[in-house]
């Protein structure tokens, strides 16, 4: 097992210190490994090169005469193979040693912690005594999401099982373009090729592991997409008059935009997005608040209350 | 624990450790194996390995770690830092974000600093992600601090089921992640007794003077209540309400909470989608809830 480490090892060095191409025969004959037949030997080759490909490492492909074809010989520039990272500031390297540490325990954890150890190689020192203690946590254990962030880095088409809104599984197709997470759930969006559009998931209602399919690079992100405008909260353009009993109703209190202080009854105006939702938020408070307006929503909490007390009486 | 690597991600590594010695020459060898997330048998493992390679036609890689101390000479051509993968700039763009939104609004400066970082990374994959902490980061700092330094801890606590919000003065025991929550749990002075508080929903905390007296942590009886639910409209929104405390397949399911409270006021606020089918005693008390509520409307 480790003499194939070693050799992808050997095999990188080799095609970043040439500054010919290098054949494969003379690959063959000049790393260590590369034993047994002809044909074992080139798939042998083939491998690997995916294998360091993987890695995102570039291997250039091409001859010493355009005209003779024949042999083509490999070699990694290394101006491809390098990070060009530019300067870092110690605080800035701190501030990376943070974000990585927000991983701890959570899928991308030696994701993060490999991109880190890459920057310290620069050989900076980290200032965390300039940044203040916090602890930044990705909790996110699901291994769809590291599934996820790699078809995305690939350009790779996905598909999965995704519950709907009365929990059938359906099969999805979807060209990923962006991830993200809000509330502690966790997102991705992307192209349905379904449903011919763009369409966000949240990654607890997967049904089944994905499975990525297709090469690589088979689609465009569009330029226009942006991962944060599919998670911003949509703006409250309603607005509901709910009166709370005194010192009760926290919750709704908190997204009140006004706040109408009386003797046995306050009067709080709550902006909103969705009916269920506002609704949902009022009946919790169960006899300690209620809806006064608008008159549908008024309407909505009786029939509600009507339903309940019927099916529980 | 520790995952055994496949020898590609081997192969990552060893590409890796040379730049990385290279700037840190005579790193301990306890602190480059932390450093890479690896024991230090696999690092002298990866260092052997590393020892034996080279290109035939230059010198071997000379690496010298008997001493616990790891020089690296003769690496001239794999002493680059390779180029992060798309996978790793998400990774590190993602923790950004969640750093950024945990800073208070007066660092300017390091908020400055991150969108710095964000184009050094890779400019054309921020727009690809976004991310909201779920929660305050400098409190869980200040839980931790308070836990390692053995210190009570005043905390706000905001409680949904009970509509309260609470100063309480805690001894923090025990930080845990379940179902990808952190809770602590906590001997609290104000109840005299152990309970359990989700981080997301303490407001605000503070670490008092006082030493905390030695409390030792107590297994939580089980008061669990069990009770059938079913389910008449809204499956998948009702049982991502019931959460983790639910069992059984389709309408029809079982829900285990310690909390009356707190199913009562998820059945009311369900709007009629759930109708609680036992216990007994649950379902009159939901009936007059909702009957006294309706009362309001009157």
């Amino acid at each position: 097992m480790s003499r194939k480490s070693e050799r992808l090892v050997n095999l990188t060095i080799a095609l970043l210190a040439t500054k010919r191409w290098l054949t494969k025969s003379q690959i063959f004959a000049s790393i260590d490994g590369y034993e047994g037949e002809p044909d074992a030997m080139e798939r042998m080759f083939e491998r690997d090169k995916d294998d360091l490909r993987n890695l995102g490492i570039t291997i250039e492909v091409g001859s010493f005469d355009p005209l003779f074809e024949d042999e083509v010989g490999y070699r990694i520039r290394p101006e491809n193979y390098r990070a060009e990272i530019g300067s870092i500031t110690p605080r800035e390297l701190s501030l990376i040693s943070l974000a990585t540490q927000a991983w701890q325990g959570a899928v991308l954890d030696s994701t993060a912690l490999s991109a880190l150890v890459k920057l310290k190689s620069i050989g900076i020192d980290s200032d965390f005594d300039s940044i203040p203690t916090i602890s930044p946590t990705a909790r996110v254990s699901d291994k769809n999401f590291a599934i996820v962030v790699d078809a995305i880095a690939q350009r790779r088409t996905i598909s999965f099982s995704y519950l709907d809104q009365n929990l059938h599984a359906e099969n999805r197709v979807l060209e990923p373009f962006g991830a993200g997470t809000k509330n502690g759930f966790w997102y991705v969006a992307g192209h349905d090729l379904d449903r011919k559009g763009l369409r966000l998931f949240r990654l607890d209602r997967f049904n089944s592991e994905i499975k990525v399919q297709g090469k690589p690079g088979s689609y465009v992100i569009p330029d226009d997409f942006v991962m944060r405008d599919l998670l911003i909260s949509p703006a409250k353009a309603n607005l509901a008059t709910i009166k709370v009993r005194r010192d009760k109703a926290h919750l709704l209190r908190s997204k009140a935009s006004t706040i109408d202080e009386g003797d046995e009854w306050t009067t709080l105006t709550v902006p909103y997005v969705e009916d269920a939702e506002i609704l949902a938020d009022v009946l919790w408070h169960c006899d300690d608040a209620f809806i006064v307006e608008p008159q549908q929503l008024r309407q909505s909490a009786i029939t509600a209350l009507n339903e309940l007390v019927k099916c529980h009486g | 624990m520790v995952k055994k690597s496949s020898p590609v991600e081997k192969a990552a590594r060893l590409l890796d450790l040379v730049p990385y010695i290279s700037s840190h020459q005579g790193i301990p060898t306890s602190e480059l194996a932390s450093e890479f997330g690896i024991t230090v048998d696999e690092l002298l493992d990866d260092l052997n390995s590393l020892w034996m390679c080279g290109d035939n036609r230059f010198d071997l890689i000379d690496l010298e770690f008997e001493s616990g101390y790891v020089t690296i000479r003769n690496a001239d051509t794999l002493n680059l830092i390779r180029s992060l993968s798309q996978q790793e700039v998400v990774a590190l763009l993602i923790g950004l974000d969640l750093v950024e939104k945990g800073l208070s609004a007066d660092r300017g400066d390091l908020i400055q600093d991150i969108s710095a970082l964000r184009s050094k990374l890779g400019k054309s994959l921020v727009r690809l992600v976004d991310a909201t902490p779920a929660q305050d980061g400098q409190i869980i700092s200040l839980l931790r601090e308070s836990l390692n330094t053995q210190r009570n801890i005043e905390i706000t606590y905001f409680a949904p089921t009970d509509d309260e919000l609470t100063q309480r003065v805690v001894t923090p025991l025990q930080i845990s992640t379940e179902n990808d929550r952190d809770f602590l749990i906590a001997y609290c002075h104000s109840a005299s007794a152990q309970r359990t508080f989700r981080i997301d929903r303490i407001q605000s905390a503070k670490i008092l003077e006082e030493a905390s007296e030695a409390i030792s942590l107590s297994s939580s009886e089980d008061l669990r209540i069990s009770a059938k639910i079913h389910i008449t409209r809204n499956l998948r929104h009702s049982r991502e309400l019931l959460g983790n405390y639910v069992t059984g397949e389709g309408s029809d399911v079982t829900v285990s909470t310690y909390s009356s409270g707190w199913l009562s006021r998820t059945v009311i606020s369900s709007a009629g989608a759930m109708e609680l089918r036992s216990s007994s005693e649950l379902r009159s008390h939901i009936a007059d809830i909702a009957e006294r509520t309706l009362a309001l409307y009157r």
